[in-house]
């Protein structure tokens, strides 16, 4: 053996294993995580594939009228027909394809309008910190729903505004987590030492705060997704949601329900476990984040 | 102590103001701008020349600053929050028929929430991953995930209609004290509002447990000989009751929000059903006039949480008075 294959082998047990590539071991190691994240991929990729690629009525309700309503699940109809004689398992799909969309939507938005705000409040500190967050816990002391319903009764009901309203609402949560996490970063040595050698501010953000903050920040993420489709449920179900002749989860699970004492089932217990189990494994995705993004978790 | 409380006070008071502004500017923005109810009113008759004829005499065509400053003077000094053109009442008078109704609904399931969340957390936390935790834990992550209004029909089938047969509905009208005179029929509102927030609530208290638990002072109780439940009630308890404190008085926003939910599940007229109509039917004024008041609501919890938790935990009442 050569003595440059001898450094060569030393050096390649010495090379650290890039970091995203430990998370990603960490990540996978976390079973639950996984089949959540296998769960999730399948699921939308159904609600967005199934309606087009085989379509069933779902808006006409002329034609729905030939139909039998509220029909035992049969081999026509897998999961059965709803009170209007819309296909239901068609019909989990192609309400799952707004609540989703508007789900991950919100929350990108969420997300991504929580950072910068929370981020400015905590680099810049002082009086802007202040005022910034005096106006966050204004925000803040008005219970969500509330505020969504007033939002909603000014400024109407369409599609786009259902996201944006969600999105820039949900925000505050997000951004006082992410605002700590900048003010604690800022006063660590290595963003101190960057300032004191003229590095600007927009570079001790993008190099230090940020990337040392992203792990709340994806953590966060996932979260607010979760929120997003509940609080849009919840939106649906008080005839608020998404407006005829389009659905969503939410105001499906309320006519659902409400064929519960009837025995009609399956218009509402399929459903109801597609939907929770959609929050919980975005919650489990976030749990396991978490653990991702914890350093002492990592293997070196 | 009193100067950290009189600090509290005076960002609250802030933020009330901040709260009232936004509140105030909203109708800016609908339809018709400030100008809506004058149309609403008029219906068919609304003319230019009517509406503003109209406008004037209701005071709308004063400039922003005067009416924001004749709504927070009237809201201080009167709690007068406006007019519902609507129902053709004032909201105060509104608002004065609901409050005990809901507070009484929110105000059982909170303290319900405490006595079964925090003994629940204590115990998860002693019995880490055991079968009883994991139950649990998974218990809290399905109620966590369900929403509101699905738990509460899903109640109202099992335990209304298929066994126990509990009433499906609090008693219609609006006594406020119907809580008290007919409790059988709150078992399952109140139930219900109150599972949504021990979901989260004894999941934190959890974690904060198992913090505390690790921490040196714990573990010199163990050695000086202590018995497990003495550490575990006077050493881990007192240091864990602090974040608990803060976590329940910022669930309050929370609570409001799913007593609507539940107030509209189960037909119990209170602010939030009341919310929802006007907000169905687009009477703005009492939409406003209730988000500000639960806001205020919302603001007296958190201080009462600040002072509470100054009370709790000693160091925090030297540091106050040092500062």
């Amino acid at each position: 053996m050569t003595i440059a294959d001898s450094v060569a082998e030393y050096s390649d047990q010495d090379v650290p294993v890039p970091l995203w590539r430990q998370r990603l071991k960490v990540f996978r190691a976390n079973k639950l995580a996984i089949a959540s994240c296998i769960y999730i991929i399948v699921l939308a990729a159904a609600c967005f594939l199934v309606p087009h690629l085989h379509p069933t009525n779902q808006t006409n309700q002329a034609i729905a009228f030939n139909t039998p309503q509220n029909e035992t699940p049969s081999s026509a109809h897998w999961l059965g027909t709803d009170s209007n004689g819309f296909d239901e398992l068609g019909r989990i799909f192609f309400g799952g394809e707004y609540s989703l969309t508007l789900g991950f939507l919100a929350g990108f938005i969420t997300i991504v309008v929580g950072t910068i705000y929370g981020m400015i409040a905590g680099f810049v500190g002082g009086v802007v910190d202040a005022v910034m967050m005096r106006l966050l816990d204004a925000f803040l002391s008005i219970p969500y729903i509330f505020l969504l319903i007033t939002l909603i009764t000014v400024f109407g009901r369409s599609t786009v505004f259902l996201i944006c309203i969600i999105g820039f609402t949900g925000w505050w949560g997000n951004s006082r987590i992410i605002r700590g996490d900048a003010l604690l970063i800022r006063n660590l040595d290595y963003a101190k030492a960057s300032t004191s050698m003229g590095a600007s501010k927009m570079h001790v953000i993008k190099s230090h705060v940020f990337p040392n903050s992203i792990s709340n920040i994806v953590t966060v993420a996932t979260f607010s997704v979760a929120d997003a489709i509940l609080f849009l449920s919840a939106l649906g179900f008080l005839g608020l949601g998404i407006q005829p002749p389009q659905t969503d989860w939410g105001t499906m699970l309320q006519s659902g329900a409400a064929q519960i004492q009837n025995g009609f089932w399956w218009e509402v217990w399929p459903l109801a476990v597609i939907f929770i189990l959609v929050v919980v494994a975005i919650n489990y995705i976030g749990d396991a984040l978490r653990d991702a993004f914890e350093v002492r978790l990592l293997e070196r | 102590m009193f100067s950290y409380i009189l600090r509290r006070l005076g960002q609250s008071v802030v933020v009330l103001l901040i709260v009232i502004v936004i509140t105030f500017s909203l109708p800016y923005f609908q339809p018709h701008g400030i100008l809506a109810p004058a149309y609403a009113v008029l219906g068919a008759r609304s003319t230019p020349y009517n509406v503003h004829v109209w406008a004037f005499q209701h005071g709308l065509l004063e400039s922003y600053w005067t009416r924001l400053y004749q709504y927070i003077f009237q809201l201080v000094f009167h709690f007068n929050l406006g007019y519902s053109y609507k129902q053709e009442l004032s909201v105060r008078s509104i608002i004065a028929l609901y409050v005990p109704r809901t507070v009484w609904l929110a105000l059982s399931a909170l303290i319900l929430t405490v006595i079964i969340a925090v003994p629940l957390g204590i115990f998860q936390a002693s019995r880490r991953n055991t079968a009883v935790d994991y139950a649990a834990t998974g218990t809290a992550f399905v109620l966590y995930a369900i929403p509101t209004f699905l738990l509460c029909l899903l109640a109202i089938e099992f335990f209304g209609f298929h066994s126990f047969h509990l009433p499906i509905s609090p008693p219609e009208g609006i006594a406020p004290w119907a809580i008290f005179t007919d409790p059988k029929s709150f078992i399952l509102p109140v139930g219900c509002l109150t599972l949504l927030s021990v979901a989260g609530i004894s999941r934190f208290m959890r974690g904060t447990v198992l913090e505390v638990l690790v921490q040196d002072y714990v573990r010199t109780a163990r050695a000086k000989g202590c018995s497990p439940l003495r550490v575990l009630w006077r050493h881990s308890l007192r240091n864990a009751l602090g974040p608990i404190v803060t976590i329940l008085g910022l669930s309050i926003p929370a609570l409001f929000g799913g007593a609507l939910i539940v107030e509209y599940v189960f037909n119990y007229s209170g602010l939030g059903l009341q919310t929802l109509n006007a907000a169905l039917s687009f009477d703005v004024p009492i939409v406003l006039g209730i988000t500000i008041l639960v806001s205020i609501f919302t603001l007296l919890g958190n201080l009462a949480a600040d002072v509470a938790l100054g009370l709790i935990d000693p160091r925090l009442r030297i540091q106050g008075s040092s500062k």
